[in-house]
């Protein structure tokens, strides 16, 4: 509660009348506007010196009485409470000189690690939402790259598949070959055959013929004709030793 | 008018308007109501961190039916401390020095969970006035002695937490007037005093955080033992 008056007081300069500004128009404010959006908090707290002593009090001392104004301020008052013995010195001015000492001294060493130990906890707390919108974006970022790499192989499919239908066709086309290959040689076998068979035949009457010439010439040579025909092979045999035996001579 | 020593213990009035009421409920502005943002400042989320720190130390132990009691018991250690650290300032007055208010809370808090135990497993509750392995031939001078020490335990929670205060208060009170005596006359043991002042006034410190954890501490065992 003090907290939001003193973030509205940060924004008008003057203290009072924003206090009495928000005390009065609070009563007015009955809509849920009012509540959303959250104005943002101060990042840091309202200025003091000494610990204590605002600063808005030495700026506002300021233009009549300089930089030392509020401290002969504070040393007249305390001056003047003892003096006129309204603070009286007793055993208490004592003991609160000792848990004084203490206080400042322990707000001195320890407050900033336990400030920024504060600090941690939010941070802490920011850091694990941070991580876990990081971790989607991250995964959402994957995905998008993944249906991409989809979209690139299903374009690819088509290079697939034509590949493949030429493969198909070339092995139809080998298939097809192969078996009018087979086909013409089948035929030209079958063809082979029947010359061969041809040439069988040809053949044998070849023989036939020559043997039943040659039976037919034999059988036709008569005795006389065979011994003159004897008797001149002799005499050209003769002839043609010596003919040999001459030119073997020279 | 001089001031005896117990003077500071006297309920504070002011032109016979009675403060008590005040000094008890004005450090209740000390601690900031928790907001509906994510973020907090330091102070909330120190008061935040503390909190459900102590409480789940404290309830860790309790089975699940005492669990209820941990707004109560976190609610009261906040209250002992603060109370009790306010009074270390000067010039403040401890409610907590006052047996009233000390037997008021422990007496209440402790009848309670015994009212508690006795009534949803009375036969449990009433197995822990005979301790586990004790020899049989103790039992009835011991039913005794455990009954005893039951229902002196209000009476202890509330005593030693005003004599721990007491006494520290008294002693500083003694210690400084001492300082302040000395000052003019012996500087020298005037100075070794304020050292004992000073020591004292770190014990006091001490004191006022450890007393009220072990306020809520004591009260947690025996809802423990009754739940």
């Amino acid at each position: 509660m003090l907290s939001r008056l003193q973030a509205i007081s940060v924004k008008v300069t003057d203290p009072f009348v924003s206090l009495s500004l928000v005390q009065a128009s609070r009563s007015l404010q009955t809509s849920s506007q009012r509540l959303a959006p959250v104005p943002p908090l101060p990042d840091h707290g309202g200025k003091v010196r000494h610990g204590l002593i605002p600063e808005e009090l030495f700026e506002f001392l300021y233009p009549k009485t300089g930089v030392t104004g509020p401290y002969m301020l504070g040393t007249g008052l305390i001056v003047y409470l003892l003096s006129k013995e309204l603070y009286v010195i007793n055993h208490e001015t004592i003991y609160a000189i000792c848990i004084g000492t203490i206080i400042v001294y322990g707000v001195k060493k320890y407050g900033a690690t336990v400030a920024a130990f504060i600090d941690s906890i939010n941070e802490e707390k920011v850091a694990k939402a941070q991580a876990a919108k990081d971790s989607h974006i991250s995964f959402l970022t994957e995905a998008i790259e993944n249906e991409k790499k989809e979209q690139w192989r299903v374009e690819g499919r088509g290079m697939l598949f034509d590949a493949k239908r030429n493969n198909v066709a070339m092995l139809l086309e080998t298939n097809y070959r192969e078996r009018q290959h087979m086909v013409t040689n089948e035929v030209k076998r079958r063809l082979d055959y029947q010359i061969a068979l041809q040439h069988l035949n040809r053949r044998l009457q070849q023989e036939h013929m020559i043997n039943w010439v040659e039976k037919n010439v034999i059988s036709s040579i008569t005795p006389q004709q065979e011994k003159e025909s004897i008797a001149k092979c002799i005499a050209d045999l003769k002839v043609l030793a010596k003919t040999t035996q001459a030119k073997a001579a020279a | 008018m001089t001031l005896s020593l117990f003077d500071q213990f006297l309920s504070p009035c002011c032109m016979l308007n009675s403060l008590v009421a005040i000094a008890i409920t004005l450090p209740w502005i000390l601690f900031p109501s928790p907001t509906t943002r994510w973020l907090n400042n330091r102070s909330l989320t120190s008061q935040n961190w503390f909190l459900s720190q102590a409480t789940s130390q404290i309830f860790s132990p309790i089975n699940p039916p005492g669990h209820k009691w941990a707004l109560l018991l976190s609610s009261l250690l906040i209250f002992l401390a603060t109370m009790n650290t306010a009074g270390l300032l000067p010039y403040t007055f401890t409610p907590t020095s006052q047996l009233s208010i000390n037997m008021g809370l422990a007496g209440a808090l402790w009848m309670g969970v015994v009212i508690l135990g006795m009534r949803t497993q009375p036969t449990h509750s009433l197995g822990h006035l005979l301790p586990e392995g004790a020899p049989a031939l103790l039992t009835p001078i011991l039913v005794i002695i455990e009954t005893i020490s039951l229902f002196i335990r209000p009476i202890a929670l509330g005593v030693r937490l005003t004599a721990n205060l007491t006494a520290g208060h008294l002693l500083i009170q003694l210690t400084s007037t001492a300082t302040l005596a000395m000052l003019t006359i012996m500087p020298v043991t005037a100075i070794f005093t304020g050292i004992l002042l000073f020591l004292l006034a770190l014990l006091e410190a001490a004191v006022a955080l450890i007393q009220a954890y072990v306020f809520v501490l004591l009260l947690s065992l025996y809802l423990q033992e009754n739940v």
